[in-house]
């Protein structure tokens, strides 16, 4: 039987309503039989199989109709659906051609069949009623090209799949894209940038036949390719560097797209590929690439919400897998069989739990915790050789410092007494609490306005017990930040303590609501506090710089950790390395409180003054603390108080006396306040841990493991982790009833592939996450290859082969070409055209059989005859044009305005955001932090992907959020787009620079300005009648920004980037309207 | 089937290498072609894919006071006198056995009566809350339904379940829904607004993005999120130093440059390209008008008790108000803050000063200018609250039964619909689905939610997923 599939269903339906003729070819050479998958199996497939499909749950009337052998045999009620080749007799034809309630299908199903339709049907069952295997799922086999007459514009077998089409529906295919068009269409779809100018004028000089393929191949090497494919294949993994449920905090995710971007700089093999990602871990001693690449089984969103049930959660996460794994490697939507077994397609519920039963050995917990030690769950650390060496080092330093505190601790039970004695007459006597300081003077370096608020009432706002309070009472020496609020700032504070000694200076931060950053900053979600210094003023004597030895947080040791972040110690305050900080990110409702011991004791006469210096210097713009207030302690080892934000720390010390926080951690006071047999052990301990920190004759040994511990700290948070798979003991897995998670009554299942797809032959041994990999990037399965073939095809035509990039199932689009699709199917595989260049599994040799075919060189303009014939060029009769991609879109502003970085890999950035995009978030509470220098020029790949809050410019040009796996990126073109190209800052920014360049060397008058422009941004020079309109505008800009200067002015200092001196504003203003309509063109954003 | 339509459809196939791309096909107006000319010929047309509507429009527009975190239905709306005496015992485990759980998982069930005495209102003597006197001044205009429950127990999905009707995310929202079956009747501003207020109380869940997608729709059905800091829509207002002249001189530049590159390039979205930047500016004139309250006289913004740019909860409905008059199809509250799991006697304080006052203001100021017949106003969180205690006061996640308040647009005045049992725990009489809730709201405004659907991944995805659900004709007036 001759196939002619040039049919979508969509047409066909449109034709058949229009009254033409089903499976209208024109140009068909012999009547054609009914075929089942062309005609039949989509119109059952959105009418019939709903009720009466694979879904035995849903079957009505015990009819089945996608199996022959079931749809010949008589139903319960005797009726016999298809009768082959007599449709009188067959139920089916009776029941559509019916009228009132006997009709199929019924009203109720809001299906209706055309005349036409019903006329296929009844064709196909007079013909015999043949049923087909769905395409997809049958084996891929090579086919044959086909062979034509006319070879002119055939470079390899994708064009004569495509003519040999053409030319039975009597289209001809386009000429050849002229070499401008054709390289701008290669440069972009293969490295999204443009061609440089310089690329234009060789590419068009050079008349050497194997010019463009010289292009191709400079293309396909350069490390750009690599960005452009990871691009898409992180939407297919869902790949984000944020948890995406809830507070959506960072996740240590980027080294797994550093893999992919090598994987496909060098090329690896998909099936390599498929395989590490999958199953990196269960191969055998993988290497850490490997083991990065297994990150891809923890790229789903994951919870750190309190209250969640970890079984609901699990259940979400590995049906995540199930659904991503099926839409990538399957184009399947075996994801619809969570609940029920498949409507449409032969998956069933029992292989959707199979599926998911591959993932039950990943070590994770439902509720992913987003903070402290366990965050995220099983990572891996990627240390370079010199970070693993100093790690060793300071693994060995720490060790030595805790054995000799250890050894020099140890106490004898009458000495140990004996201070504990002292210990506690001192704290009765009050030696221990802290003084809080009122402040003479406090201002900031950089502008922000300080205000001591002592007797003076200051509203507060707080959370206290659950629910936000408000106060407004005096400040007692509460120092607010307020006004201009710079990315770094410093703070100076003069307290007066009056006469005394001093042993400690404390620093509380303030915790208030209407701070953005966790509450505690004025910016960013956390405080940084690079430095802490302090210094003795007498008189009017200079004044003497006072040393610390020591800071504690009034969680650290000897007390347990919680809030602290060994990223962030409170040793940093004073290693006096203005890169390294003391801050805190998460600490909801809690005051930090940070005392700094002095270097020896502090006296002060009446007059003394401190001079106390906060610095922050991070590179976290606006991580500045927002409110503080300072402290004095007379005995060097008073321990900093606890507070809850709002509730000052008070204590009752044993006298019944008020006073301000006694200087001694909780456990510690309980423990005094009982006699030593009535302790319990927590008691007992913090008592033990608090007297070998109180000891001076240990101060030293004590400050050393410390110092290693924050060292040891800081180096670890250097060294990048990502999320790893590791694999343990399975966890059960239950067929879930109706996707209920809390149901544990049906069977349980074991790891299998889909029951109709085969089986694994495991040796009687539990099926691995590898045995799955292994068989999802084999020659036998039909899907993987096809399911990726078609989705490269979709980059270099703006659509799949077949449309439905996810589905290539009977739900799915019966593909335009599935000989074309099925042979490079087969190449892709194991390629026998330049088989001696390429390997099995080969991407670019699959995609440089692509750019080369004439089919994707072939100018775009379609000729009025294919326009009528194929209004959606499905047939390829010429090229399609559409927008560029999101990420595309930035980076080719940035790439002709000269100021996108070429930085390949490496962390994700923060290129600049509107203020207050993130507001609605919270855990901690947060405002963005743009990064600096070449960060915010980074191409769009390398943008913090948040997942709640994807990057509003990102998302404005349909960049998926990544939530979910997307294999199909909608293209959408709104309004909000236009606003984005005019008015958000970076391209504003790239607007100037180009502009600023184009002053610079595109010489003096405005027509070669022009023309330098245009050769960047369009790679032509300007006609006549758009040089009219620009030097319109133009002109009228000079005008204007010369009778406005300060408006020249703010417009030409936008962004970052550097501005000249001694640049002409009202020129560089004028010129900067021109580029900026320029980078607006749709012609910019479109890849023709 | 007439050639403007097959071009449409070819065209958005041809657009798509989204709309199609996706494999999207605007089933419903395939749907709508084949109804019989009679029935198009007495159904009003609609400006989006559902055209003619379904079923004829009871409402124009939807106004959605969303209260997110979770209200307390035993505090608002569901008063359980029952529960008031059960206080301090322990909930029958008959209620409770295998039930979802949140954060009281493992803990011991003790009965919680109401914080808050409760009054009758109006004529038509419905009980409120009587922390929310103004609300009770109103009710009669109102539907009460008490018979809520929902699917989801923790917030972030339970947000993404009661927008899209589905807890995988990549679903539309209902907003966008709406938006793509009517379109909008406003061309210099958003069809779907999303505002966002700030509680002064209580715990501040975040709130994703993803609760206003377009999912697998194109982005124009987005909603689009006004702020109160920073530009009110992203990137709406020029760069410094660009003056109004400057701007509106650039964009008619690229307009006559892409009008010259549309006579040599055939590509559909040029055209569209340019109507967008024209609609850019036009939203670029008419956001500050939109804003600015001066023109409001007094008494509206005492009757809200509005402080325009302060981003709180009443001016939000005072500017939504604004919208609907504008011809915004769909406009989202947000007012954050309703997850009380402690204190939620005082915390309701808080809450009720935000919302009270604000919530009446915006129905009878809608009544006073004739619009509230035509806009559905509704009332609600993601889920309710335990009749068990929690911590120091409070109660936690609740999916069994809660309430939403409705208003206008077709909707009963005065009805108390549906019950949950004696102590509040699971809607029993009449329960009302998310689904259900979803199916009612769109056939109000004049969809049948069983037709208006996209195909996508194979499968016709609907706002009422694919058990769908039932319009609940007794709250329709």
């Amino acid at each position: 039987m001759r196939r002619v599939y040039n049919v979508l269903m969509i047409r066909q339906l449109l034709c058949a309503a229009a009254g033409c003729v089903v499976a209208s070819a024109g140009a068909r050479a012999q009547p054609a039989s009914v075929s089942f998958n062309r005609d039949i199996r989509p119109i059952m497939s959105d009418t019939c199989f709903r009720c009466h499909g694979p879904d035995r749950n849903a079957r009505k009337a015990d009819m089945r109709l996608d199996i022959r052998d079931e749809a010949i045999k008589p139903t319960r009620s005797g009726h016999v659906p298809i009768v082959p080749g007599d449709p009188d007799r067959s139920e089916i034809i009776t029941r559509v051609f019916a009228s009132g309630a006997r009709v199929m299908p019924p009203p109720s199903a809001h299906k209706e069949l055309t005349a036409a339709q019903k006329d296929t049907i009844r064709r196909w069952v007079a013909e015999g009623a043949i049923y087909e295997g769905h395409w997809a799922y049958e084996r891929v086999k090579r086919p044959a090209v086909p062979t034509t007459a006319d070879g002119s514009r055939i470079v390899n077998p994708i064009d004569a799949f495509i003519q040999d089409r053409l030319r039975r529906r009597g289209l001809t295919p386009a000429s050849e894209a002229d070499k401008r068009t054709l390289l701008r269409r290669v440069t972009l779809d293969l490295t999204g940038l443009l061609p440089t100018s310089a690329d234009v004028r060789a590419f068009v000089a050079d008349t050497a036949p194997d010019a463009y393929e010289k292009v191709v191949d400079r293309l396909l090497a350069s490390r750009a390719y690599a960005e452009q494919r990871t691009m898409r294949w992180l939407d297919a993994v869902r790949y984000a560097d944020t948890a995406g449920f809830h507070g959506d905090n960072p996740i240590p995710a980027w080294p797994y797209r550093d893999y992919v971007l090598q994987s496909f700089l060098t090329n690896q093999p998909f099936d390599a590929f498929t395989r590490e990602q999958i199953a990196g871990d269960l191969l055998p001693n993988p290497t850490a690439e490997q083991r990065v690449a297994s990150a891809y089984n923890r790229l789903n969103r994951t919870s750190a919400e309190g209250g969640i049930q970890p079984k609901e959660y699990l259940a979400k996460y590995g049906a995540d897998r199930v659904r991503t794994l099926s839409a990538v490697w399957l184009g399947s939507t075996l994801g619809c069989a969570e609940c029920h077994d498949h409507k449409f397609d032969p998956f069933l519920t029992k292989d959707f739990y199979a599926m998911k039963a591959f993932f039950a050995d990943v070590q994770e917990t439902g509720l992913v915790p987003d903070r402290g030690a366990r965050a995220w769950g099983a990572k891996l650390a990627l240390p370079t050789d010199a970070q693993k060496r100093a790690l060793a080092d300071l693994d060995a330093t720490l060790a030595a410092a805790k054995s000799r505190l250890d050894d020099a601790a140890v106490m004898d039970p009458a000495d140990e007494e004996a201070r504990e004695i002292a210990l506690k007459t001192r704290w009765q006597n009050g030696e221990l609490q802290w003084t809080w300081q009122h402040p003479i003077a406090a201002r900031a370096q950089n502008g922000a306005t300080l205000t001591i608020y002592d007797q003076e009432p200051v509203e507060s706002n707080f959370y206290l017990d659950g629910s936000l309070k408000t106060d407004v009472k005096p400040g007692d020496g509460l120092i607010v930040a307020s006004g201009a609020n710079p990315d770094r700032e410093t703070y100076v504070v003069t307290i007066r303590p009056g006469a005394g000694t001093w042993g400690e200076l404390g620093l509380e931060v303030v915790q208030d609501e209407s701070l953005p950053g966790a509450r505690y900053a004025r910016g960013a979600d956390r405080f940084l506090l690079s430095e802490v210094e302090a210094a003795l003023v007498e008189g009017s004597g200079a004044p003497r710089p006072l040393r610390f030895t020591m800071a504690t947080v009034n969680d650290t040791p000897p007390s347990v950790s919680s809030i602290n972040d060994p990223a962030m110690p409170p040793l940093a305050a004073i290693d006096g390395d203005a890169k390294t900080a003391w801050g805190i990110r998460f600490g909801e409702a809690r005051n930090p409180f940070l005392a700094l011991r002095f270097a020896g004791r502090v006296e002060t006469s009446a007059d003394s003054t401190i001079v106390v210096t906060l610095r922050h210097e991070s590179d976290l713009r606006r991580a500045v603390i927002g409110r503080f207030r300072l402290a004095l302690a007379s005995d060097p080892f008073a321990w900093p108080p606890v507070a809850d934000a709002g509730r000052r720390a008070r204590s009752k010390d044993p006298s019944g006396k008020t006073t301000w926080a006694s200087g001694l951690p909780e456990d510690v006071m309980k423990a005094l306040r009982r006699p030593a047999d009535d302790r319990d052990e927590t008691e007992r301990n913090a008592l033990r841990d608090y007297l070998i920190f109180s000891n001076p004759d240990l101060a030293e040994l004590y400050r050393d493991v410390q110092l290693a511990e924050a060292e040891r700290g800081l180096l670890d948070a250097s060294i990048p982790h990502v999320v790893t798979t590791v694999s343990v003991d399975p966890a059960v897995t239950h067929v879930l009833p109706r996707g209920n998670w809390m149901d544990d009554s049906a069977p349980i299942v074991e790891p299998a592939i889909p029951r109709f797809l085969g089986a694994l032959d495991t040796k009687g041994e539990r099926a691995t996450r590898l045995d799955l990999a292994n068989w999802l990037a084999s020659r036998d399965n039909p899907l993987t290859a096809r399911t990726f073939v078609n989705r490269t095809w979709r980059e270099f035509f703006g659509m799949g082969l077949s449309r439905a990039l996810d589905d290539l199932g009977s739900q799915g689009e019966w593909p335009t070409h599935p000989e074309l699709l099925d042979w490079l199917a087969s190449e892709f595989m194991h390629p026998e055209l330049d088989a001696a260049s390429a390997h099995d599994w080969d991407v670019k040799h699959l995609i440089k059989l692509i750019v080369m075919s004439h089919t994707y060189r072939q100018s775009s303009l379609a000729d009025a005859n294919s326009g009528e014939a194929d209004p959606e060029n499905r047939l390829l009769a010429h090229q399609n044009l559409f927008r560029i991609d999101a990420e595309n879109v930035r980076d080719v502003a940035l790439q002709v305005s000269g100021l996108l970085s070429d930085r390949f890999g490496g962390p994700s950035v923060n290129p600049v955001e509107p203020s207050g995009y993130l507001a609605a978030l919270n855990f901690p509470k947060r405002e963005y932090s743009a990064g600096h220098g070449d960060e915010l020029y980074r191409r769009g790949l390398y943008t913090m992907w948040q997942r709640t809050f994807l990057h509003p410019s990102l998302l404005n040009f349909d960049a998926p959020t990544r939530e979910e796996c997307t294999v199909n990126r909608t293209t959408s073109n709104t309004p909000l787009q236009a606003l984005d190209l005019l008015n958000d800052p970076i391209y504003v920014e790239a607007a100037r620079t180009f502009a600023q360049n184009a002053l610079a060397s595109g010489g003096r008058a405005f027509n070669a300005q022009l023309d330098w422009i245009f050769d960047r941004a369009l790679n032509r020079p300007a006609t006549a009648e758009e040089r009219t309109i620009l030097r319109g505008l133009h002109e009228r800009s000079l005008k204007r920004f010369s009778a406005d200067l300060s408006g020249a002015r703010e417009f030409a200092a936008q962004g970052g980037s550097h501005l000249p001196s001694a640049v002409d504003v009202v020129r560089l203003a004028a010129l900067s309207t021109v580029t900026r309509a320029v980078l607006n063109l749709h012609e910019v954003i479109t890849r023709n | 089937m007439n050639h403007t339509l097959v071009r449409e459809i070819s065209r958005r196939a041809f657009l798509g290498r989204g709309a199609a791309g996706l494999g999207i096909v605007a089933l419903n107006t395939l749907a709508g072609s084949r109804l019989s000319a009679m029935a198009q010929a007495a159904m009003p047309q609609s400006k989006g894919v559902v055209n003619p509507f379904d079923v004829p429009p009871k409402a124009r527009r939807v106004i959605f006071l969303y209260q997110a975190g979770g209200p307390s239905h035993l505090e608002t709306f569901d008063y359980k006198p029952k529960l008031a005496e059960m206080s301090g015992k322990p909930m029958p485990e008959s209620l409770t056995r295998g039930q979802q759980i949140a954060q009281l998982q493992g803990q011991k069930l003790t009965c919680f009566g109401p914080t808050h005495g409760f009054k009758r209102f109006g004529e038509s003597g419905q009980t409120v809350c009587e922390l929310f006197p103004h609300i009770g001044g109103i009710i009669d205009e109102t539907c009460i339904v008490r018979s809520m429950w929902t699917e989801q127990i923790n917030h972030d999905p339970a947000h993404t379940f009661m927008n899209s009707g589905s807890i995988i995310t990549g679903r539309p929202s209902m907003g966008s829904w709406v938006l793509y079956g009517l379109g909008a009747e406003t061309d210099d501003l958003p069809g779907f607004v999303v505002l966002v207020s700030q509680g002064n109380g209580g715990q501040m869940q975040p709130i994703a993005a993803r609760q206003w997608s377009a999912g697998m729709l194109p982005s124009r059905f987005q909603g689009v999120r006004f702020n109160s800091v920073g530009d009110a829509v992203l990137y709406i207002t020029n760069p410094p130093g660009v003056s109004r002249d400057i701007q509106r001189d650039s964009i008619q530049a690229i307009n006559a440059l892409n009008a010259l590159e549309d006579r040599s390039l055939h590509d559909p979205e040029l055209q569209t390209r340019i109507a967008q930047y024209e609609m850019a500016f036009k939203m670029q004139m008419s956001v500050p008008g939109l804003l600015d309250m001066s023109n409001e006289p007094p008494h509206i913004l005492e009757m809200y008790g509005a402080k325009p740019g302060d981003g709180s909860f009443a001016s939000n409905c005072l500017l939504a108000r604004r919208l609907a008059e504008r011809g915004v199809r769909f406009i989202q509250l947000y007012h954050r803050d309703w997850d009380h799991h402690s204190d939620v006697r005082n915390n309701l304080v808080f809450k009720a000063q935000e919302v009270d006052k604000p919530t009446a203001a915006l129905i009878t100021d809608l009544k006073q200018r004739g619009m509230l017949d035509d806009t559905l106003v509704i009332w609600g969180g993601e889920f309710g609250r335990t009749p068990m205690s929690q911590g120091r006061g409070g109660r936690d996640h609740h999916i069994k039964g809660f309430s939403f308040m409705l208003a206008g647009g077709g909707i009963k005045k005065g009805l108390a619909y549906g019950a949950t049992d004696d102590l509040g725990y699971a809607a029993v009489e009449n329960p009302v689905s998310v689904h259900d809730f979803h199916a009612t709201m769109l056939h109000l405004v004049g969809i049948d939610a069983a037709k208006l659907a996209v195909k996508y991944q194979g499968l016709d995805v609907r706002l009422t997923g694919p058990q769908g659900g039932t319009v609940v004709r007794d709250l329709i007036a």
